[in-house]
């Protein structure tokens, strides 16, 4: 028995000894362990490149999925809050015209810069949808309820500043939920006679990559994507944002969640509420401090995970088509990101 | 050769069958289509070969497993049939039709680049007397750059040795100027289209049906012109129109046009005889399914 002690501290003191002289783990070797790429170069990535793959093709119909992996010039920690506050509408080619903060407890007044008379095409539509929502028919993401109490809002006769301020009562609602109850908060859609849950929605589709959910378990067990946790124990960054999503005005509610861990940050940034022609997305970053070819820098992985009605109709080559182009549109927000973390804006 | 064709196609469904067993990596693709032309004024080796109508019907099948994240093999069958009421005395093929297999893959390439390769191997004749002589195997081969979500650019090559132009490469580009826009610019059917809503689209456009088929032995024979026995010809047709098209469901959509057919030929590039066509009217259905 005393024989057998000694082996297993011998062989406890080999481990711990091992453990000790590794040092941090190389963020590297983790991306390379959760994620799609096997080759990264960090000098060439400090130096602008980005890695880029389409997910694959995912079990559930709605869903899709990409991973990026980028640099800036950046401690981790500035990177991360960046990341976690970063504001899209200075940057005209990703075609975000409002893009605010939300107070905690958010109020009508957060909702106040929300206006439908830009002149924009693609605003004029998603007007044009919700002056002909009723509760019996909506191509906007809304519950029976809401497409009633919205109709009964607005006059017959709507104007913009009517439509806005119903919009707004709307919106109001939702991020209240959302910031009382987390996902747990959020109200199914009702489209075409089903019922759609955003939250369900992101669950289903981070199940399907378990070594990026494994990764990720941090964080998402904080938000309630993960574990059994209701109610999220993280304050996140809440949004509200107005954009054009093909051709079409999309309004959407998010929030931005940013974990500490050990030396390198997570974050998730969910849209929990989304206007219309998609369902919901989520977008995960880790960042790690990196330190290569004499520069330092902030090494970020980047997984987008997005639900939308049309994807379940969308096969074969036209799939791989709408991966590519969903990827040209991460590296372009990317590259705005860069671009800011050079100049310093 | 018969028997040959029968157990290809019936390999061609056990395989399919197999596939479409696993539906989530699968993707189907069924377009049919029927048109009638009506009496075109007709001549050709010197002849007046007589008012011809035509009826033309193609249905064409493929099934796409996704072997990986880049990588979709394609199977399938075409039938393609173009009947012409011709008067007894020109040398004008009554058939032309197509029987072929569809084998190819699509394939990205580089990060905004995907290419297809498909090969379309089948009895394309007269059917009268079917034997190896009526076999061909065309090849296309395509690829395209997708610019962005509003812009793409396709390039395509076709390889058919029997043809009198054995390469004949095209080129196109499809760009959505506006939310309701989109300039199709593709070969065989390209187009000007406006989207109404979701599911309503008018367009503006054109097509081109085209193919290289043998006639039987005697054809020239029967028609009093020997040297077209066994020939090859190369069938040439444009027409131009105007259509809707209509998305009964998601994955389903229905066309109908009608318009002129401007220009029609048979060409027996060797012993250079030819017929010529001009200006009919046409009528066109389609029916596109996506799975």
């Amino acid at each position: 028995m005393r024989r057998l002690v000694g082996f297993f501290s011998v062989v406890l003191s080999f481990a711990l000894s091992q453990a000790a002289g590794a040092g941090p783990p190389n963020p590297v070797e983790i991306i390379k362990n959760f994620s799609d790429f096997q080759q990264i170069d960090v000098v060439r990535l400090l130096n602008g490149d980005i890695l880029s793959e389409r997910g694959s093709l995912m079990d559930f119909p709605n869903g899709i999925s990409a991973q990026t992996c980028f640099a800036v010039p950046l401690s981790a920690e500035e990177a991360a809050k960046r990341l976690q506050l970063w504001d899209p509408s200075p940057h005209a080619e990703l075609k975000v015209y409002a893009f605010h903060p939300l107070h905690m407890p958010c109020e009508l007044a957060d909702f106040q810069p929300l206006d439908f008379n830009n002149g924009q095409k693609p605003v004029r539509w998603l007007v044009a949808k919700m002056v002909a929502s009723t509760p019996e028919k909506s191509e906007l993401n809304l519950t029976r309820d809401e497409a009633r109490e919205f109709a009964g809002c607005l006059p017959k006769r709507a104007d913009l500043p009517k439509v806005s301020g119903c919009w707004a009562g709307l919106l109001l609602s939702r991020a209240s939920a959302f910031q009382q109850r987390g996902l747990a908060g959020v109200l199914p859609y009702e489209v075409a006679g089903e019922s759609v849950s955003p939250a369900e929605q992101l669950r289903t589709m981070l199940r399907e990559q378990l070594a990026v959910s494994h990764e990720f378990l941090p964080i998402l067990k904080k938000i309630g994507l993960a574990g059994n946790a209701a109610e999220p124990s993280l304050t996140p960054f809440y949004y509200w944002s107005l954009f054009d999503a093909d051709y079409h005005g999309t309004m959407s509610l998010g929030a931005v969640y940013l974990l500490a861990v050990g030396d390198h940050f997570q974050l998730v940034d969910l849209e929990y509420y989304v206007s219309g022609n998609y369902y919901t997305s989520a977008t995960l970053y880790e960042v790690w401090p990196v330190q290569a070819g004499g520069k330092s820098g902030a090494l970020v992985w980047r997984g987008d995970f997005f639900a939308a009605p049309m994807l379940r109709f969308t096969k074969g080559t036209e799939r791989i088509a709408y991966g590519v182009l969903m990827l040209q549109d991460i590296k372009k927000e990317i590259r705005c990101i860069e671009d800011e973390a050079k100049t310093g804006r | 050769m018969k028997a040959a064709f029968a157990t290809v196609m019936v390999l061609f469904f056990l395989c399919a069958a197999v596939l479409a067993s696993n539906p989530m990596s699968i993707s189907e693709e069924l377009d049919a289509q029927y048109s009638y032309v009506g009496d075109a004024k007709t001549r050709g080796a010197g002849l007046n070969a007589g008012s011809i109508d035509e009826h033309s019907a193609d249905i064409k099948y493929v099934i796409s497993p996704q072997v990986n994240k880049d990588l979709l093999l394609r199977f399938g069958f075409e039938w393609q049939r173009f009947s012409f009421d011709v008067p007894d005395h020109a040398a004008v093929p009554r058939v032309l039709q197509q029987a072929s297999g569809v084998l190819g893959f699509d394939y990205q390439i580089a990060d905004q680049w995907l290419m297809r390769a498909e090969v379309e191997p089948g009895i394309y004749s007269d059917f009268r007397d079917i034997s190896w002589r009526d076999f061909d195997a065309p090849l296309i081969l395509g690829a395209v750059y997708l610019a962005d979500a509003d812009l793409q650019w396709f390039f395509g090559l076709r390889l058919d040795v029997r043809c009198e132009y054995p390469v004949l490469p095209v080129a196109g580009a499809r760009w959505k100027f506006a939310d309701e826009w989109t300039l199709n610019f593709m070969l065989p059917n390209p187009r000007l289209e406006y989207k109404v809503n979701d599911r309503l689209t008018f367009y503006l456009g054109g097509g081109v049906e085209a193919g290289t088929f043998a006639v039987g032995e005697d054809f020239g024979s029967v028609h009093g012109q020997p040297k077209l026995d066994g020939a090859i010809v190369d069938y040439l047709e444009l027409r131009l129109g105007a259509g809707c098209s209509w998305k009964i469901t998601p994955s389903v959509t229905i066309e109908a046009e009608a318009g002129d057919m401007p220009y029609r030929e048979f060409e027996f590039f060797d012993p250079n005889v030819e017929f010529r066509s001009h200006n009919a009217p046409y009528g066109q259905i389609a029916c596109h399914a996506r799975f």
